[in-house]
């Protein structure tokens, strides 16, 4: 255990932090079933086979793209894969584990050692290695109903290809703790071996916090799990850190326990049952044979790998574009293509400005329109000819969107974007001569207003730019408006 | 035992000509079920509607001159461990008593598949925990040879249903001798093939790394053909193998110049006079035949039992965790919680051997005790499989007896090591996963059959069948 | 000797979740001790630089592709089984 630095220190207590990490790998059947994988608004036990159920003499047998999957993942976790790695039987009594044993991977799983850096909101980063990460069955979904005296199991979950991602206690606040959870989710988007749609659970953290007055020690910690979002695991750390400390300022212990977050109620609480010592009698499966991955395997995903997150940050930067809009377009994966990046890095100047339209009008688009295309071709072409009659003062900022969402509709890519937007009567007016006509005439009709200006009461201005706008039906530039106007009531 | 189907190949061939049809041999099944059944006990339950249904189906196939497969109308008993769909499947335990199966066994898929009928399901030791068949749930299969006295077990329902005709065949499994002992005590052959042969997709599990699938009948020629009906691959079962790609009916059928090793170990202390008298006139025999006969010593042959005892609890309490009560029965009708139901539901539907097996499993895995018990044990076990290696590059077949004495009274191993030390010659040939077969031999002077071990090395099942064959042929 | 005590055949007896009565704490615990002394000899084998055998058929990277394949257990077929169900779901005793 390397020291706890100074500047994590809470009261006189040194927190620290490990996070577990659930990932559910995007497979189209269960991880030793051919049931469906694709659960989202399927009924209740409606995937689900003799596997799933745990019927006698049901057998497992392996999903080879959910080991194509963890191998790809190893890759976005900084290592490789284990050439060697095999599946153990984990056994615990509960209703929504079928079998009464998990298969998960104990002592020989398919990653090891990996590292991965992330990045703070200050600027800094930092490395966080992760001890391991293995494959293992998702057990099934239960409920609770209130004020009922039993609990309901769906088993369309059960045997759902999970990653386990157990990282190194290195992590020692929240902010980093965040930080963390928010790296590996993009590290799994970018590879592509999940959805990681939160919301839907294809993604849970559990978080172990303990504090200790000794820097160079480990206090007793406590586990809270099934965390679906990163605000949460940022709260719920902080909750812990801040609950173990005043458990033992008042002389009391941590309890080394499972809990839960309550989200509504932002705070974690005890789920301890009566069973706390689980003796998990790990063994081989022995009806699974082990996974052994040659160079050549290695080779095949290697080829195909994705750029990763860090990789892109590398190159966005040298687009000149500021961190939070880096992270924000790491975050939608709008295109992670080198297409969508020379295109941001063609002219520096224009990255911004792309990087811009691409959050905040196209992928909002998107979004909302599911069915449509747009090829990189297509917005290359969009993209420069809009920005084109920006320069060119052409385009009013209104005009760019509706501009833009009428190309993103286009089934091939533009050619000539002037006239779209002149179709749609976007084009601003920039003949200076029809201009000061139009100036001329709301000066004539707003005298008030105009002696104000003159008087210099510089807010009317804005009026009588938009009575300019009013009166060429929005076609105007306003800022040459503006400049028409001072220039002739010579402010 | 007077035998009445004759070989199974020629039942197919009667069908196939029409000399005979499916409903006369389903019929002629089920009639002696009902006539013999109730003095011996071997079945739990009778398909007979189901049976005869498929009997009519395979007929009128037959009429139509379309194929009905290579054992058209020939039909079988499978031991109540192997789930055949819409059939109840007991495993002839009270955890599993009106358990209706969802899906069906491989094995039984290929075989219904090739026209086999499955006619009734044969009684075991509950959960296939114990040899016997005085395990069961529900009543002990009486011996046909004798009925103060055990079938064997656990498959002994399966192996007195062939002694007494009720079918030309029948399914069972052997986990650590279960096919062979009671095969030799009921005076059958008992075949075991290579461990992942057959696929054990369907069969209600016991320990995952020794159960095999295997065949009773009244001799190696019809076992040859039903195991080339069912074995291959199986995409729902991971630890199966390639199967042979001749016929396992394309039989060798000699004796002469085959190396054939003696084991010294299963000729120690405890092994009936009669008996070895008796396995000791057929390697004469084989002498005289041509066989080259030498001793083999594999010394950890002597550790083998202990490593079974360690492996296979283990093993089976890991099995039958799933026997929870919440998603299939028995499920325990009254209880106040989920702890009370798991408790009540396993106390109530396992019987005391399962519980003790399964207990004596949790404690060798526990923590603290992996190593020293179920890793060491595994350990052992690749010495055990080293030492049959080794022996089978000197010799081609390996033989002794099958059990150390022939069918014991009802009742009279009531202490469970004595019951367990039966098993000591049969679970090396399971802990290393070889084929291996029992051949009836010969009687003691009580009439009790005898019966004789051979074993072969992985994958040589062809070969051993047709020593197997070669070996009957000595006996005629 | 392994003996073992009454608290160990508890402690195993909650871990298979098997409930036992006196008579039959006392009979397993002979039982379990009276086996466990004959694996005993196990001990003694010297295995120094063996690998332990958890598979014999010695198959590696068995897998299937990832493909929907229905069983013949189906979904309907199963809840059928269930002892307790509530619409589609599996009843049981409170969990938490």
């Amino acid at each position: 255990m390397t020291k706890v630095d100074e500047k994590y220190k809470v009261g006189q207590y040194y927190p620290t932090i490990g996070i577990e990490c659930h990932v559910q790998l995007k497979t189209k059947t269960k991880l030793f079933g051919t049931a469906s994988n694709e659960a989202r608004d399927a009924e209740p036990n409606t995937l689900v086979d003799q596997v799933c159920f745990g019927m006698p003499g049901a057998l497992p047998v392996l999903n080879a793209e959910a080991v194509r999957l963890a191998a790809k993942a190893a890759y976005a976790l900084g290592t490789k894969p284990q050439k060697f790695s095999k599946f153990d039987r984990k056994h615990y009594f509960y209703p929504d584990l079928p079998k009464g044993y998990q298969i998960s991977q104990y002592d020989q799983p398919i990653i090891l050692d990996g590292s991965i850096t992330i990045h703070l909101d200050d600027n800094s980063i930092k490395t966080i290695h992760i001890t391991r990460a293995h494959m293992e069955e998702d057990a099934g979904k239960s409920t609770h109903p209130s004020g009922a005296d039993y609990s309901l199991v769906d088993l369309n979950r059960a045997g759902t290809p999970l990653l386990e991602i157990v990282s190194e206690p290195e992590i020692h606040n929240s902010a980093e703790a965040k930080a963390y959870a928010k790296e590996l989710w993009l590290r799994m988007k970018y590879a592509g071996v999940s959805d990681v749609d939160l919301y839907h659970g294809n993604m849970r953290f559990d978080v172990n916090v303990s504090v200790s007055k000794d820097p160079n020690k480990f206090g007793t910690r406590s586990e809270t799990k099934n965390l679906n979002s990163f605000k949460s695991v940022e709260r719920a750390v902080d909750y812990e850190i801040k609950r173990q400390i005043e458990l033992l300022e008042k002389g009391q212990e941590v309890v080394q326990e499972t809990r839960g977050w309550l989200d509504d109620k932002q705070k974690t609480v005890s789920q301890r049952s009566k069973e706390d010592a689980h003796d998990y009698r790990y063994f081989p499966d022995p009806d699974i044979p082990p996974v052994v991955l040659d160079d050549e395997y290695l080779a095949e995903i290697e080829k195909d790998l994705p750029i990763m997150p860090d990789e892109w940050r590398e190159k966005l930067q040298g687009c000149e574009l500021d961190r939070q809009l880096i992270e924000t377009l790491l975050e939608f994966q709008v295109e992670a293509s080198t297409d969508f990046l020379s295109l941001l890095a063609a002219e520096k100047t224009t990255a911004k400005t792309y990087a811009n339209w691409i959050v905040n009008v196209e992928t909002p688009f998107m979004r909302e329109h599911t069915g449509l295309v747009f090829s990189s071709e297509s917005r290359q072409k969009a993209y420069v000819g809009v920005n084109k009659l920006v320069i060119e003062g052409k385009l009013s900022s209104n005009g760019v969107n509706s501009l833009l969402i009428k190309l993103f509709q286009m089934e091939v890519p533009c050619e000539d974007v002037e006239a779209v937007a002149e179709e749609l009567g976007l084009i601003q007016m920039n003949d200076s001569g029809v201009l000061e006509k139009i100036v001329e005439q709301v000066i004539a009709d707003n005298p008030k207003p105009a002696e104000d200006v003159k008087g210099g009461e510089m807010k009317a201005i804005g009026y009588l730019v938009g009575q300019v706008m009013k009166l060429s039906q929005g076609k105007a530039n306003p800022a040459e408006a503006q400049k028409i106007l001072r220039a002739k009531l010579g402010v | 035992m007077t035998e009445v189907w004759g070989s199974i190949g020629q039942l197919v061939s009667d069908v196939q000509s029409g000399k005979k049809s499916a409903q006369e041999l389903v019929e002629l099944s089920l009639s002696r079920i009902k006539e013999f059944n109730p003095e011996y006990d071997a079945i739990i339950s009778i398909l007979e509607e189901p049976a005869r249904k498929r009997a009519v189906e395979i007929d009128e196939k037959l009429k139509k001159g379309e194929k009905a497969g290579r054992l058209a109308g020939v039909p079988f008993i499978a031991k109540d461990n192997f789930l055949v769909f819409g059939a109840e499947t007991t495993a002839a335990s009270n955890m599993l008593k009106g358990f209706v199966a969802p899906y069906q066994s491989t094995a039984i898929e290929r075989l219904e598949s090739e026209g086999a009928i499955c006619v009734a399901k044969a009684n075991l030791d509950a959960f296939a925990h114990g040899g016997s068949t005085e395990n069961s749930d529900f009543f002990i299969t009486k011996n046909p040879h004798d009925k103060t006295r055990v079938a064997g077990g656990s498959s002994g329902g399966s192996a007195a249903s062939v002694a007494l005709s009720l079918a030309p065949f029948a399914l069972g499994t052997d986990t650590g001798g279960s096919i062979r002992q009671p095969a030799s005590y009921c005076g059958v052959v008992g075949y075991k093939p290579t461990y992942g042969l057959v696929s054990r997709s369907g069969v209600v599990a016991m320990a995952s790394s020794t159960d095999c699938i295997g065949v009773f009948a009244r001799r190696s020629e019809d076992v040859a053909l039903v195991l080339d009906i069912m074995s291959g691959e199986d995409t729902l079962d991971s630890t199966t193998i390639a199967r042979d790609s001749s016929a396992y009916t394309d039989l060798e059928n000699t004796v002469k110049g085959k190396k054939v090793g003696v084991i010294s170990e299963y000729f120690g202390e405890g092994l009936d006079a009669q008996v070895k008298a008796s396995v000791d006139s057929i390697i004469e025999k084989l002498k005289l035949a041509g066989a080259e006969i030498q001793e083999v010593s594999i010394p950890s042959i002597d550790l083998a039992l202990a490593i079974y005892y360690v492996v296979v609890p283990a093993e089976l309490s890991s099995n039958l965790a799933r026997h929870d009560g919440q998603r299939y029965n028995y499920s325990a009708p009254d209880f106040k919680t989920l702890q009370e139901s798991y408790e009540q539901s396993r106390s109530q539907g396992f019987g005391a051997e399962a519980k003790r097996r399964i207990m004596m499993g949790t404690h060798v895995l526990s923590s603290g005790y992996y190593d020293a018990y179920y890793k060491k044990a595994q350990t052992v076990r690749t010495k055990l499989i080293n030492e049959f290696k080794a022996a089978f590059e000197r010799v081609d077949f390996l033989v002794g007896p099958v059990a150390p004495t022939t069918a014991f009274k009802i009742g009279a191993n009531e202490d469970p090591v004595a019951m367990y030390l039966q098993d000591i010659l049969t679970v090396a040939a399971n802990l290393v996963g070889i084929p291996a077969v029992s051949i009836p031999c010969g009687f003691d002077s009580n009439s009790l059959p005898i019966g004789f071990q051979v074993m072969a090395a992985q994958k040589d099942d062809r070969a051993l069948l047709g020593f197997s064959k070669g070996v009957e042929e000595l006996l005629i | 000797m392994s003996k073992l005590s009454r608290e160990q055949i508890l402690k195993l007896a909650t871990l298979s979740r098997l409930r036992l009565t006196d008579d039959e704490i006392a009979k397993y615990q002979k039982d379990l001790s009276s086996i466990l002394d004959y694996v005993e000899r196990l001990e003694a084998a010297d295995t120094k630089g063996l690998e332990p055998t958890y598979q014999v058929t010695g198959l590696l990277n068995r897998t299937r592709e990832d493909v929907v394949v229905a069983q013949q257990a189906t979904p309907d077929e199963l809840l059928k089984r269930v002892p307790r169900t509530h619409d589609r779901y599996i009843k049981v005793g409170r969990m938490i």
